[in-house]
């Protein structure tokens, strides 16, 4: 790709997620229409069912997608919407009868359906918002189990307010109001906002810290904040769509909305793929069209002479069959991990789209970075001292190296820097900022980016959307995110890439691609751990030369710490040795390269006397 | 809008049928049979639609209801799942069903009742025993003894035999685990007897030491423990409470009407429970019996079976009285039915919200598996609790 071709990207990535919207919309109008032409009054029951099942499964699939956290507990968000909306909605006359305990504010509203979706919405996002605060403090599986119990608590409370629910016994008078056209609109609307969601700057960020936390919160991204949002989305309109439900069924209890409905639309969204909206549209598509085709067998029909007698239970096992084998196939889903797309769309979609190239952003001002000094650094894994001590600067724009045998507690230093782990004592002074104690995500608005010595990118994400994601995080408005994320991909010469899969690159192109993530959020000071590590000698001298090039134009400070001596001779104004969580030595590359200590901590006693064999010199030169 | 006309064509198409069709024409008589034959409901489903079923096809090989109106019968699986039950009742409704029969729970029941009240369906559940569901309109009725006149007959049965403080332990998780024992109190308080405690327990739960125990501490000590739990929690429960040591008197619901409880053994000798009927020699049921085992090979060993052929005895005898099949009249003419002939029991629907009045019988189990007939009884229609 050429340099214009890559100012195009962003007008081209527009054209594909309308496409891919388009799409998904006109696959729901299709279906649904073309299931009511074909079968009429019977077809348009199915394509009611189906639409308000891909509200459900889309309203999940918002958070799940996106967070990577499987959720157990939209039901019970779907329930509170039903019982609310059916409330709201019930002629006076059945509720006297149907609900006589029912509290005063409650009764009495007759509302119509838009308005009582309003109040559903309203209700059911302050539900999610006291319900996320814990609950997305958590990750992986123990968030999942968080889940399941919040759904198992508004069970049991829906079963004890006997008073507005009837407890468990049937709840019924609601009006069935959720017609074809209503559901249909409710699928295409839910659909068009999850995928809003999905590309806005909430969703890209969600989804990179999906792929990798600790990058994310390496860019300043607050991992709770950002699932907090999309579970609150998700749960509003989860009890959207539980409501449309209710008022599809009519009548329903709290066991409506439990672990089978749970588990159905689990399933949908797992048959369809989890990570993408149109994963959720076509998985329920898929469910809906097996069950209803094979349930036309069961009653049992004649084929010339000969009756097949009737056998119930296959719906259930063709949909068994179904999950097996895309588990089998596809662990992903169909749709796998991007979005579905035809051929040719985007090229349609690019079309109608009429924005300027955007423009790479102009070169980054030189920073003046505050010096970092770090005094009496320590830090024990229990009782292995990792840091000890430890106490060096790093001036404003220079190279500083640090090296030191494996397990000299490099990476440690770096970790602490950045606040993964707490430092047990000692100081880390940015400019004026005491870092030791801040949150980690706090530490990359201060200018202080890093890099990870195991590659940490957003694998799901494109190699354009990585760097896209480092401005967003950095507070900067889309437009100047999308030129700073050029600027850096042609810095770094990945605009061949830049529509790929970050997962998909081979390995010296991500750790580039590492850099310029960390470089768009113009970063005053970097830490570069082993930047170089695993790379040939030609990619390390390139790589070399462009931060040589970095250091010279944006004035950005490197501590940068690598194994490869020669590399970070070359680089570095001065170097800090480390053995054994002690800096050992500080001081000029010809410093260090003569001090006794170094040569001992890399060689050995005894053999340190022998220092002027050439072989020795070169080692440590 | 196309299907809008389509569909109301089909209306008129359907209501011009059903008004023009006499028994003299002889025209099918279309059931349509909306039932979990897959799903937690299956195993009252499939019993009381095959009992359905069979009597449905003697009557038809003799000439249909009355001998005069052959019947067709079509049954779409709902899988125990709601939204499917209004899908299917729906379609039931627009392929021009006359009579509805509905799965045996009060959520389905009521959820098809609300598309087949306005429709002018009449529908009957298989089993729902909930008062409740038959609130939802004049076309929706029941057809075994409810949950309230099982827990009247029982309350008199205890009181009869002297007992006077009774435990209860009851399940919030369904309508049939919490009313039945709810019913029963209330009549058993009514009668003079006191509650002197009660448990809650969840459906599944694997452990009852802690209920058992508090039932051990009750002071006044209970003489009798009611529950309408079923399995796995009666069994559970059962062993529990002989496992401590405690042999006071257990009552229960028609649920313990099952070769497996009865198969229990020592513990669950001398347990009372309702039922709808009991195959007596030489009763119509142990002629039903008989019959069902011959034709099939497999023995109806619950009265789901029997209650549901005497579905189609109900439906026979309203169509009968209506004099027509037109749907209307015959909800009208079954909403007054008065000491109908049934096999399990004769049924009563008049003067009642539609759940109609049927004799309840208590058994006795016996440790060797057999179960013993103690007394058929009518709730007193002064006691019966509402619903």
């Amino acid at each position: 790709m050429t340099a214009a071709g890559l100012e195009d990207l962003p007008r081209r990535r527009l054209g594909r997620q309308t496409a891919q919207t388009v799409l998904a919309v006109a696959a729901i109008l299709v279906v649904s229409f073309g299931i009511e032409w074909l079968l009429g009054r019977y077809g348009e029951r199915i394509a009611t069912q189906m639409c308000v099942n891909i509200a459900a499964v889309v309203a999940i699939g918002l958070f799940v997608g996106n967070s990577g956290i499987v959720s157990f507990g939209h039901a019970a968000f779907m329930g509170i919407g039903a019982y609310l909306s059916g409330i709201l909605t019930m002629p006076a006359m059945m509720q006297r009868t149907a609900l006589p305990q029912l509290p005063d504010f409650l009764a009495g509203h007759e509302l119509a359906l838009p308005v009582a979706l309003v109040i559903v919405l309203v209700v059911g996002l302050g539900f999610a918002l006291a319900t996320g605060i814990p609950i997305t403090r958590l990750t992986g599986a123990s968030a999942t189990i968080a889940t399941l119990g919040l759904l198992i608590i508004v069970h049991s409370v829906m079963i004890g307010a006997r008073e507005i629910t009837r407890g468990s016994q049937t709840f019924f008078g609601v009006p069935r109001v959720t017609t074809f056209e209503v559901a249909i609109a409710a699928a295409v609307a839910f659909v068009i906002l999850a995928r809003l969601f999905r590309e806005s700057r909430w969703g890209l960020m969600l989804r990179a810290t999906r792929d990798n936390e600790s990058a994310a919160v390496a860019l300043g991204i607050n991992p709770r904040t950002v699932r907090l949002i999309s579970w609150v989305l998700s749960g509003g309109l989860a009890a959207i769509a539980g409501a449309l439900y209710g008022h599809m069924l009519g009548a329903f209890s709290p066991n409506t909305f439990y672990l089978t409905l749970t588990f159905t639309l689990v399933a949908m969204l797992i048959v369809g793929g989890m990570a993408t909206v149109s994963g959720a549209v076509c998985g329920v598509m898929v469910v809906t069209l097996l069950q209803d085709t094979v349930r036309q067998a069961e009653g049992g029909f004649t084929i010339g002479t000969f009756e097949v007698p009737a056998v119930f239970g296959l719906t259930t096992v063709a949909l068994s069959l179904a999950i097996l084998i895309v588990i089998w196939l596809r662990p992903d889903g169909i749709f796998g991990r991007r979005e579905a797309m035809i051929p040719g769309l985007t090229a349609i979609f690019t079309r109608l789209i009429a924005i300027a190239p955007t423009a790479p952003a102009p070169a980054a001002k030189p920073q003046n970075a505050a010096p970092l000094a770090v005094d009496g650094l320590t830090k024990s894994f229990q009782g292995l001292k990792a840091v000890d001590g430890a106490g060096f600067t790093v001036p404003q724009g220079t190279v500083t190296g640090m090296i030191g045998p494996n397990g000299a507690g490099k990476s440690t230093v770096v970790n602490l820097l950045t606040c993964q782990f707490p430092a047990d004592a000692g100081t880390m002074r940015f400019g004026d900022v005491e870092l030791r104690g801040r949150a980690p995500h706090t530490i990359a608005p201060l200018g202080l980016g890093r890099t990870f010595q195991n590659l940490r990118l957003f694998e799901n994400l494109t190699v354009y959307e990585n760097v896209l994601v480092a401005g967003l995080a950095a507070g900067c408005s889309v437009k100047e995110s999308k030129a700073r994320a050029i600027r850096e991909l042609s810095l770094l010469d990945l605009e061949e890439e830049a529509e790929l899969l970050a997962g998909s690159l081979p390995y010296g192109a991500r750790k580039r691609l590492e850099i310029a993530r960390c470089l768009a959020q113009e970063p005053s000071l970097i830490l570069l751990d082993e930047p170089a590590a695993g790379m040939n000698p030609e990619e390390t001298s390139d790589l070399a030369a462009r931060l040589v090039r970095l250091t010279e134009e944006r004035h950005i400070a490197i501590l940068l710490i690598d194994h490869d001596l020669e590399f970070v001779n070359r680089l570095s104004a001065s170097i800090v040795v480390m053995n054994r969580g002690r800096v050992i030595a500080n001081g000029t590359p010809a410093e260090i390269r003569d001090n006794p200590d170094v040569i001992e901590a890399y060689i050995g006693r005894g053999r340190s006397a022998a220092q002027t064999t050439p072989t020795t010199q070169g080692a440590i030169a | 809008m196309t299907h809008r006309l389509k569909g109301g064509t089909a209306l008129a198409l359907v209501a011009a049928v059903g008004l023009a069709a006499s028994p003299a024409l002889a025209e099918e008589y279309f059931i349509g049979v909306m039932s979990a034959q897959s799903g937690y409901l299956a195993p009252y489903d499939q019993p009381a639609y095959a009992g359905f079923k069979f009597c449905i096809e003697e009557k038809n090989a003799n000439g249909g209801l009355n001998g005069e109106i052959p019947v067709r019968i079509e049954v779409r699986d709902t899988r125990s799942d709601m939204a499917e039950t209004v899908k299917v009742t729906q379609e039931l409704v627009d392929e021009g069903a006359k009579f509805i029969v509905s799965s045996a729970d009060a959520d389905p029941t009521i959820a098809s009742g609300q598309i087949t009240q306005p429709a002018g369906i009449p529908t009957m559940t298989f089993a729902g025993t909930a008062p409740v569901l038959t609130q939802v309109g004049e076309f929706v009725f029941g057809s075994y003894p409810a949950d309230n006149q099982q827990g009247t007959v029982l309350a008199d049965f205890a009181t009869e035999q002297g007992f006077e403080r009774v435990y209860i332990l009851k399940s919030p998780d369904s309508a049939y685990t919490l009313g039945g024992p709810e019913y029963f109190a209330e009549v058993f308080e009514k009668n003079g007897g006191t509650v002197v405690g009660e448990s809650l327990y969840s459906l599944n739960q694997p452990d009852f030491s802690a209920i058992v125990t508090k039932i051990k501490n009750t002071e006044p000590a209970p003489d009798i423990i009611v529950t309408w739990a079923w399995e796995p929690d009666f069994p559970a429960f059962i062993k529990a409470l002989r496992g401590a040591g405690l042999d006071t008197q257990v009552m229960g619901g028609d649920v313990l009407d099952t070769p497996t409880i009865r198969g229990l053994g020592d513990v669950v000798d001398g347990t009372y429970h309702t039922s709808g009927g009991f195959p007596e020699e030489g009763s119509a049921y142990a002629d039903f019996v008989k019959r069902f085992e011959e034709a099939t090979g497999s023995p109806p060993d619950n009265n789901y079976y029997v209650n549901g052929c005497d579905i189609a005895n109900m439906i026979e005898q309203a169509v009968a009285a209506a004099g027509t099949t037109d749907p209307g009249a015959v909800a009208e003419a079954l909403a007054n039915i008065e000491d109908g002939k049934g096999i399990m029991s004769n049924f009563t629907f008049k003067g009642t919200d539609r759940m109609p009045l049927r004799p309840v019988v208590i058994a006795k189990i016996h440790g060797d598996g057999t179960k013993e007939f103690i007394k058929r009884g009518m709730a007193d229609p002064e006691k019966l609790p509402a619903p």
